[in-house]
């Protein structure tokens, strides 16, 4: 148990470290945050044109 | 089953799992020990609920420019204080892993501080770029803020995960449930991030994937927080531990030091009772004979 834990642990801190590199290598300003939440992130300016897809669907 | 159905149920499951995340920890009586957990999930909670009506009715009841409009500058500002009550999250949990260590624990928040005010200070001028637009500097600031975040959190849960035993926890402690979920949400966190970049919009896979990490992370730390937590063993340490060896040394840091007078004292100084003692002291010196010392030893 206490070996799983261990190696689900290093697995997670690997992968941040693996994506933190990638996120470096690639060009800053295609990058954007994104927000650990139910809700989605808005990645269009705010002045979008199209209103980043918003209530298009309906 | 449509993208925009499963992200709506995504961003109302998350709201009832805040209630009932918040709900477990206060029925536990845990409010006051992980005081800035119920704050973050509080804070996610209303900032959700604020969210839902732009979100839900944008283009329909209220002009989908205006939503998208307030939706975000709502969304990015609600991102930067959950940004900042994370670091607080971690700094007490921190403290809360070491509290039977106490002088590592007091070296650890003065590293703490140093990292996190350092953090700040590079996420707020990196995001001063030359040709500084409101939305470059948001999301320059949240992104770098967010990834020393991601850094300082992964580096806690190694921590605390190999360093469980020192500090008396166990993998069913809430402390290392809490930092599990903090990990994951980082981990999540640098993913997402880079793999943002293939994204345009508001409805995609990217969007669903964080939706579900999150509404995971509240469950997890709702089921450590419904069972109940192992007692906190005694922390027994060998005397060869480095763990102890620095928690002695770092208790000593910073102390005030004793102060001792090598000279030029004046007599006044001292009260008569001290200054019988050292006159009856001298004169039993001066009666005593004298032992010579051979001459080995004096060498």
């Amino acid at each position: 148990m206490k070996n799983i834990v261990r190696a689900f642990v290093i697995a997670l801190t690997l992968t941040g470290a693996v994506a933190s590199a990638h996120t470096v290598k690639t060009n800053s300003e295609n990058v954007k945050p994104t927000l650990l939440a139910g809700f989605p992130t808005p990645m269009c300016p705010p002045n979008d044109p199209n209103a980043c897809g918003m209530g298009g669907n309906k | 089953m449509n993208g925009t159905l499963i992200t709506n149920s995504i961003a109302i499951g998350e709201i009832i799992l805040c209630v009932v995340a918040l709900s477990c920890l206060l029925l536990r009586k845990q409010g006051r020990q992980y005081k800035v957990l119920c704050l973050l999930i509080g804070f996610r909670g209303l900032f959700d609920v604020a969210l839902l009506p732009l979100y839900m009715f944008g283009g329909y009841g209220i002009e989908k420019h205006l939503a998208y409009r307030l939706y975000f500058y709502g969304f990015w500002s609600g991102y930067a204080i959950e940004s900042l009550l994370g670091l607080w999250l971690i700094y007490s949990v921190f403290n809360l892993a070491m509290a039977p260590l106490q002088g590592l624990k007091k070296l650890g928040r003065l590293v703490f501080c140093w990292a996190a005010g350092i953090s700040l200070a590079v996420a707020l001028f990196s995001a001063l770029t030359p040709h500084l637009t409101q939305m470059s500097f948001i999301v320059n600031f949240v992104s770098q803020l967010e990834r020393t975040q991601s850094v300082l959190t992964l580096c806690l849960l190694l921590f605390v995960t190999f360093a469980i035993r020192p500090m008396g926890l166990t993998f069913s402690s809430r402390v290392f449930g809490v930092s599990l979920g903090l990990g994951m949400q980082a981990t999540s966190q640098l993913v997402s991030a880079a793999w943002t970049a293939h994204f345009q919009g508001m409805y995609t896979t990217i969007n669903a994937a964080t939706g579900i990490a999150s509404c995971v992370i509240l469950l997890l730390w709702t089921t450590y927080f419904a069972l109940p937590e192992p007692k906190r063993r005694i922390v027994v340490l060998p005397t060869t531990s480095p763990f102890l060896r620095w928690n002695q040394i770092s208790q000593a840091l910073g102390d005030e030091p004793g102060f001792v007078a090598v000279g030029g004292i004046p007599p006044e100084l001292f009260a008569p009772a001290e200054l019988e003692i050292m006159r009856r002291a001298s004169i039993k010196m001066a009666d005593q004979p004298k032992v010579v010392m051979p001459q080995s030893q004096t060498a």
